[in-house]
């Protein structure tokens, strides 16, 4: 209970920024507007190279990829606690850092799974993906599942550079490019090498696609359910790994005095 | 019962620098304490490592009997930290939200935590600024709510690095009207200060620091007490006559004789009562008689360093 409230209470320094950064209008015309411009230019490229089973791939991919990319800024916003100089009090207070900074970044999941599922309502239907009005429950729980799950992972991410504030963006880039190949966005998981699908396999989003595509597909329960299980128990996995790197940093920056990160 | 507690405390930093070296001291509960010394004399260093934000490489130290490395879950939840500056705050939150934040932080909810907040808020002078965005706020405003925030989960030990730097005379002066409520709450108060004269107005007791490790510790007149035993008197409208017998004497220290009818002397024992009587004698009313300052015995204790900062 007290953990909730205290990422309750964090999500709401989150959005304060948000609303710094956004407005309704920037949000709809300069974030979303980029985004789906990105979606349909992969996706258009990838037509000409491709049949329609892959176009499908594609559009479905690039557009949960938009809430992926937005919930790793998550490895630069929690950098931000560094500037603002509460990182002593936060250790200082009875409170387990992970909670905090959980619920600080929540702003780009939520944003993330808002611009994905215009994207997937909005443009899939151009190529030739066709919803049913039963199918977007799952849709929506899918999409806000693979923000949640590259936020988590994103938050490992964090963790690990928080020392190191200058890595920021190239590891968060890092990541968002590597997930590209890896985790069944461009290309189907078969066509990898062992050690590359093994880690895709660690990473939520290629299980949410796999589930999506079977969504789209009208896949028996099983085909839809058995990977989602797998992208709840693998976000769980990053988030404790999360939890355990941002004790780990505290420890160490309270012996090495360096809590302070100025 | 002792509050806070400091035995061999040592911290060195990577590269050698030593900024606590062997520090020792008690602070009893319900007691206001301050801390004082130069620049890089380890104070900070002490109240990190207080809060549980910095380990000792050396010693320990315990808060309320809970031992600040081992049990710092427990010294969390019973100390309030207040490190002064303009950082430590949400600058796009408003003031009420900084402090709904670190309230649930400190385990508050509901219509408890509203009502602390507001109280806080009220307290600390923020109630008509509560709802405007922080980063426009003051440095003295900001440094109001890093007290309100370490107030919020009404700990029984406070904290306080240089809690009134920034803040405006009067707003300085309300603060130690706060601190004086903050003792008669019951709680138990560090205080690091370059003012000497607010320790001396606040302070039950203050330890004098200087490289790390204690020079003095006491109640601010007897560690004014340490660098002379002598009383000091001060009198105006002295007689040119009565000023040249006194200047005579040779028991007694003219600090000051150079201004006309304004004296300031140096005694001690039977002599005092026999420079009174001949000031008095000759008619002289405006006429005080004290104990060095604090600020006096500060500046006596570290003079020889001049400007530099310890090491
Ligand atoms: N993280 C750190 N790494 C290395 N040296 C440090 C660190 N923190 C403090 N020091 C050193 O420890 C010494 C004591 O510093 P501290 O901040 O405790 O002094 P202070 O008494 O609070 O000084 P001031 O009056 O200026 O606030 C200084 O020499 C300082 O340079
Ligand atoms: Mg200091």
């Amino acid at each position: 209970m007290q953990s909730l409230r205290v990422i309750g209470r964090s999500a709401a320094v989150a959005f304060a920024d948000a609303r710094a950064i956004y407005t309704w209008r920037t949000w709809t015309f300069g974030w979303l507007g980029r985004m789906l411009a990105q979606v349909v230019f992969f996706t258009y490229l990838g037509t000409k190279v491709g049949g329609a089973e892959q176009t499908v791939r594609l559009v479905l991919g690039n557009a949960v990829m938009t809430s992926v990319v937005e919930s790793l800024s998550v490895v630069a916003s929690t950098g931000w606690e560094r500037m603002s100089g509460t990182l002593p009090l936060l250790v200082a207070a009875p409170t387990r850092p992970v909670w905090v900074f959980f619920g600080r970044s929540l702003q780009w999941p939520v944003s993330g799974t808002a611009t994905s599922l215009v994207a997937l309502f909005g443009l899939a239907p151009l190529f030739g993906v066709s919803w049913q009005a039963a199918q977007v429950p799952a849709v929506v729980a899918l999409v806000g599942l693979a923000a949640l799950g590259s936020y988590c992972f994103g938050l490992l991410l964090a963790a690990l550079v928080l020392r190191a504030y200058g890595l920021r963006n190239v590891v968060s880039n890092a990541a968002y490019l590597l997930m590209m190949p890896l985790c069944g966005v461009l290309v189907p998981a078969e066509v990898l090498p062992g050690p590359a699908r093994a880690v895709g396999a660690l990473l939520p989003l290629t299980h949410v696609l796999t589930a999506l595509r079977g969504v789209v597909a009208h896949s028996p329960p099983a085909a839809v359910l058995v990977p989602t299980g797998m992208a709840v128990l693998t976000t769980i996995g990053w988030f404790a790994a999360a939890s355990f790197a941002f004790d780990v940093l505290v420890r160490g920056a309270r012996r090495s005095g360096t809590l302070d990160l100025t | 019962m002792i509050a806070v507690s400091a035995s061999g405390l040592t911290r060195t930093f990577q590269g050698g620098g030593q900024a606590l070296e062997r520090f020792t001291f008690e602070v009893p509960r319900g007691e206001v304490h301050g801390l004082l010394g130069p620049n890089g004399a380890g104070k900070t260093t002490l109240c990190r490592i207080l809060s549980t934000v910095l380990l000792p490489t050396g010693g320990s130290a315990s808060v309320l009997g809970r031992d600040v490395v081992r049990d710092a879950a427990h010294v969390r939840r019973s100390v309030g930290v207040v490190f002064g500056g303009d950082r430590g705050v949400y600058g796009r939150l408003t003031a009420r939200q900084n402090l709904n934040f670190w309230a649930a932080l400190h385990g508050l909810s509901g219509r408890a935590l509203r009502e602390r907040v507001a109280v806080l808020l009220e307290r600390t002078g923020l109630t008509g600024r509560a709802d405007e965005r922080v980063d426009h706020f003051s440095r003295g405003m900001k440094q109001r709510l890093h007290l309100a925030r370490g107030l919020v989960a009404d700990p029984p030990v406070l904290i306080l690095d240089e809690p009134t730097a920034g803040m405006d005379p009067i707003a300085a002066h309300e603060f130690r009207d706060l601190v004086a409520q903050l003792r008669d709450d019951g709680r138990t108060v560090l205080l690091t200060t370059h003012d000497t004269a607010e320790a001396e107005a606040v302070c039950d007791r203050v330890t004098l620091m200087r490289r790390g490790a204690v020079l003095a510790t006491g109640s601010p007149s007897s560690v004014a007490g340490l660098v002379t035993s002598q009383d000091r008197i001060s009198a105006s409208g002295v007689p040119a006559a009565v000023v040249a017998e006194l200047v005579a004497r040779p028991e007694v220290v003219v600090l000051d004789g150079s201004g006309g009818d304004r004296v300031e002397l140096e005694t001690s024992g039977d002599t005092t009562g026999e420079v009174l009587h001949l000031l008095v004698d000759a008619g002289v009313t405006r006429l005080v008689r004290g104990r060095p300052s604090l600020e006096e015995a500060y500046l006596r204790l570290l003079r020889r360093q001049g400007m530099a900062v310890d090491r």
